[in-house]
């Protein structure tokens, strides 16, 4: 065999392994799962009935689940406080739910995050927000001033 | 001094004295307020309200919540051992004064069925008794809500069963 043809040969084989690897590697990232330390930007409005909406991010580090539907996770926000939160996933659909960390003078909420994790489980893009303020409303269902918000999550460690 | 006077002064000790007691008596009862411990906690239904408006219920049983606090971290789980051995439920808490806020998790087996998450709003009663609301936000679209999610909210009452701040 022509040394030419021979090199080509070698790297046509190099090339299948490298190949045939990222395949064996891609299925635990084909399954979405919720894992690691992400970076959440979080947009709601500053207070409730308010049509000013403020943009913070936190950081979440994912404990893993095990066999549990639930797991917990550790949130940091950009002044260095953590707090804690729960979440589930049910194939790509994810929620994470938390408190607020409360500021003096500013109104508190609760917050519950839902989203889809893509990407191969980096992503989650145009994620929906609920926030349940600590104000009381007798008009609203959950009796409790409501809005809504955004964010987005990417994966910054696995 | 005149006697008068002396009266008049000592009235006004006294009355510093007593106020700024009572004072820090309020400040350390609010502050020492914790959901720590084993909760039983009741629930029912809120003006007959038995499901959500899309019919959506979680039914009324005795949930055995427990809550714990390391530092910032305060963590919740429901021991919901009348439904499966491993059903614990997870969920985290914060707490102002006699306010209290947890926010949880519903536990889903059923891929396919809806779910959600559940936020508990309530007051202390004393040390060791709670009330408050519990709503749902279902993940099932709702346009007639401010959120857009089918919420349903009913009433609790929770007894400390354990642990706590003594």
């Amino acid at each position: 065999m022509p040394p030419l043809r021979r090199s080509l040969k070698s790297l046509a084989s190099i090339l299948a392994a490298v190949v045939l690897l990222l395949t064996l590697a891609t299925p635990g990232l084909a399954g979405n799962e919720f894992k690691g330390r992400w970076t959440l930007r979080i947009t709601v409005p500053e207070a409730p009935n308010s049509t000013i909406e403020r943009t913070f991010f936190v950081t979440l580090d994912v404990s893993p689940r095990g066999e549990s539907l639930h797991g917990r996770a550790n949130v940091t926000d950009e002044a260095g406080k953590t707090v804690g939160a729960a979440w589930r996933q049910v194939g790509k659909e994810l929620s994470v739910a938390y408190e607020l960390p409360c500021q003096v003078g500013a109104p508190c909420a609760s917050l519950i995050l839902q989203g889809r994790v893509k990407g191969g489980g980096i992503l989650i893009k145009k994620g929906t927000v609920i926030v349940m303020w600590d104000t009381k409303n007798d008009r609203n269902p959950s009796l409790y001033d409501t809005s809504n918000g955004t964010f987005r999550g990417d994966r910054i460690e696995e | 001094m005149a006697k008068s006077t002396k009266l008049i002064a000592l009235s006004v000790i006294i009355f510093a004295v007593a106020a700024s007691s009572i004072g820090t008596s309020a400040a350390r009862s609010q502050s020492e307020f914790t959901l720590a411990g084993e909760w039983i906690v009741t629930s029912k239904p809120i003006d007959g309200q038995m499901a959500s408006p899309n019919g959506i219920s979680l039914g009324f049983p005795d949930r055995d919540m427990i809550f714990e606090r390391d530092g910032d971290l305060r963590t919740g789980v429901v021991l919901r051992e009348d439904v499966g051995q491993n059903v614990h439920p997870l969920g985290v808490w914060r707490i102002d004064g006699d306010q209290f806020s947890t926010t949880f998790q519903l536990w889903c087996p059923n891929a396919n069925g809806p779910c959600g998450s559940i936020v508990m709003r309530g007051q202390f009663l004393e040390e060791n008794k709670i009330k408050g609301t519990m709503t749902a936000f279902f993940n099932l679209r709702d346009d007639r809500t401010p959120t857009g999610y089918d919420t349903w909210t009913f009433s609790f009452v929770g007894n400390r069963v354990g642990g706590g701040p003594n």
